[in-house]
């Protein structure tokens, strides 16, 4: 005996469903509400990722460490903080100057003594602050010009030309390029000139660097116009020489001699016991990315509150259905349905609930969350170029249907369960 | 062909035991007509159902063809009744909102059939029963007569070997009534198909070859 197939089953089912249209209408409103959030919670979450991924992966440098001092921890963390707290007399470095234990600046000989204890670092560079004052290539075209460094090892990924590999170069965003000359290609190898103001005094000096490339766009890449270290050594010496914090960093890059990972992570377990962090490229980007998942997270977790109530609806929309259809389940079993298909029946109805459900909300999702780049790029948005708020990808939607589904199937097992049980005899005798 | 074996069944109500059927002993022969007659409380519907196996008996059993029923998984009881069983009842059970072709292949539909099957028997059925015309109407808008018609279509759809009806005219005035019993009878004659009614209508009984009575649990008459 061939046994009633399950697409028969689904469209019984499906022509069950519609034929109470607006109770079912009513239940599939629930989960849609609830699988359209997810589905917009899903797509910031998907934004956010993209925004990320594409100014983050501009810049790459595998074997570069950025090395700060560690947050200080108070040795009485633990202590009321009613209580006036024990004064302690500062300690002193190698030059007499008294060592702020709060403070997290780190002078270039501290750096380098420490850098000495490492074999694998090649060397150091402190993050230099510079600033400029305009960038000119013909000399009458002057634009305001912001300068950044790429550090010994850091690579910034190109439209045309190469990243900085030497010295006197700089590097230019594209719009800045496109400024000088459409065909940006023409540029490379073309002088630019810097001009920008040395310590008190308003007098500008200016600098040739050659042009070796164009960046692509990415976060620090569309307005900085990166040079090489010794220029921004050079630069940051003539503006700074006057200041207390003369060659007094936050943070240092690390140039490493390998790319061997159990030797970085080595050298980063040593650098934390001396009380610096020291992260990779990597590290910095898992870090941005675990902060977006434990957002993203968060705001599913309202999605899932609203499917949660949606699947109270589900149960009791079936309840009724049970209910409703007792005697029908009587004749049905009595004719030699058995209980496996009365089953799958009713826990197909709640099922194509949620699956309906589910397909209304991830197509209305998507088209508004759609018109809302398109209308926040031109306002809100409009200086974060690239950054959709909403992206929707294939694998999250198949998941958010998948997920809705099973709830929905989970809300009906109980109803469809005890359809199942029904005793024909009763079941036809029910008033 | 169908046998009840010192068949008995006790109901258990609020810890007090109704004992509905004592020891009941008969055979059904195939191509029978036999009426199951008796007052209302004497066990005629609870023998309908042990003998379709709708129920299990508490003692004794029911054998089908030879085969002790309740050696049968609930499979293949199913299966069972879904082959060899048609029903017509009292209160038709029909789906309102579903048309009569709906209907009437819910069997053949249970069973898994092909489309072309269910087309083809649903028309042979339904031309049997006189409502060809009626395929496609919805069953809540046919009368009396027709929705028990209807009954009937369904469950002669499958070929069965049985058809158990309960209280078939019920719910019908005489006139109906007398067309569907004839309806039965002609089923039972040229389709050698085993009819068993129960009924309290004595005259509808008479009408049958063989007459079972029953009274209080027990048979009285076969």
């Amino acid at each position: 005996m061939k046994v009633m197939k399950l697409w028969d089953l689904v469209k019984i089912a499906n022509r069950n469903l519609f034929r109470a249209k607006l109770r079912t209408f009513l239940t599939v409103m629930a989960i849609f509400i609830g699988s359209f959030t997810l589905t917009l919670t899903n797509g910031l979450g998907g934004g956010l990722r993209d925004y990320v991924n594409n100014q983050v992966k501009n810049i790459e440098g595998s074997n570069v460490l950025f090395v700060r001092k560690k947050m200080p921890v108070r040795e009485d963390e633990n202590a009321n903080p009613d209580e006036p707290r024990e004064y302690k007399e500062a300690s002193r470095d190698d030059a007499g100057n008294p060592i702020d234990p709060d403070s997290m600046i780190v002078s270039t000989a501290q750096a380098e003594n420490l850098a000495r204890e490492f074999p694998e670092v090649k060397n150091i560079t402190p993050s230099y602050r510079i600033d400029g004052e305009y960038i000119t290539i013909d000399g009458t075209k002057k634009y305001q010009v912001e300068l950044g460094m790429l550090s010994e090892g850091v690579k910034q990924k190109t439209e045309a030309g190469k990243t900085i590999n030497g010295e006197n170069q700089i590097m230019l965003p594209v719009s800045f390029a496109k400024a000088f000359d459409e065909n940006i290609n023409r540029l490379i190898g073309k002088t630019a000139t810097i001009g920008y103001k040395a310590g008190k005094s308003e007098t500008i000096k200016t600098l040739s660097l050659q042009i070796v490339g164009v960046s692509t766009k990415g976060m620090m890449a569309n307005y900085n116009c990166f040079v090489d270290t010794k220029t921004a050594r050079r630069i940051y010496d003539e503006q700074q020489n006057q200041s207390d914090d003369y060659n007094k960093f936050y943070s240092f890059t690390f140039l490493l001699n390998t790319n061997d990972e159990k030797k970085i992570a080595d050298a980063k377990k040593k650098l934390d016991e001396r009380g610096f962090t020291a992260d990779t490229f990597a590290d910095r980007e898992k870090r941005t990315y675990d902060a977006i998942g434990i957002l993203q997270i968060g705001l599913n977790l309202f999605a899932f509150i609203a499917l949660l109530a949606a699947s109270f609806g589900i149960i009791n929309t079936l309840v009724i259905a049970v209910l409703e259809r007792t005697k029908e389940i009587g004749l049905q079993k009595a004719l030699g349905m058995g209980r496996g298909k009365i089953f799958l029946l009713f826990s197909l109805e709640s099922v194509l609930i949620g699956f309906w459900g589910a397909v209304i909300g991830i197509v209305a999702g998507i088209v508004i969350g759609s018109i809302a780049n398109v209308f926040l790029a031109k306002t809100y948005l409009e200086s974060f170029e690239g950054y959709s708020l909403f992206v929707f990808t294939l694998p999250t939607i198949v998941f958010v249907l998948l997920l809705v589904c099973a709830i929905a199937f989970l809300a009906g097992v109980l109803p469809a369960f005890r359809a199942s049980r029904l005793n024909p005899i009763e079941a036809l005798r029910y008033e | 062909m169908l046998e009840a074996v010192n068949l008995g069944k006790t109901y258990i109500s609020d810890g007090v035991d109704y004992e509905v059927l004592k020891n009941i002993n008969l055979e059904i022969k195939q191509g029978e007509c036999a009426a199951i007659i008796g007052k209302s409380g004497s066990g005629k519907s609870t023998l309908m159902h042990l003998l379709a196996c709708l129920d299990e008996p508490t003692t004794g059993n029911v054998r089908f063809e030879g085969t002790d029923v309740s050696t049968l998984s609930e499979k293949q009881r199913d299966v069972l009744r879904n082959e060899k069983f048609g029903f017509v009842f009292q209160q038709f059970f029909l789906n309102g909102q579903e048309t009569v072709f709906e209907n009437v292949v819910l069997p053949m539909r249970i069973r898994g059939a092909t489309q072309y099957r269910l087309t083809k028997d649903a028309m042979d059925a339904l031309e049997a029963v006189g409502l060809k015309d009626k395929e496609d109407k919805r069953a809540k808008d046919l009368s009396g007569g027709e929705k028990q018609r209807v009954c009937i279509a369904r469950a002669l759809i499958g070929s069965p070997q049985i058809v158990f009806a309960d209280e078939p005219t019920g719910n019908l005035d005489s006139n109906t009534g007398g067309a569907i019993e004839h309806m039965l009878f002609q089923m039972n004659k040229e389709k050698k198909i085993t009819l068993i009614i129960v009924t309290h209508d004595t005259d509808l009984a008479a009408k049958c070859e063989r007459v079972i009575e029953m009274k209080d649990g027990e048979v009285v008459k076969a």
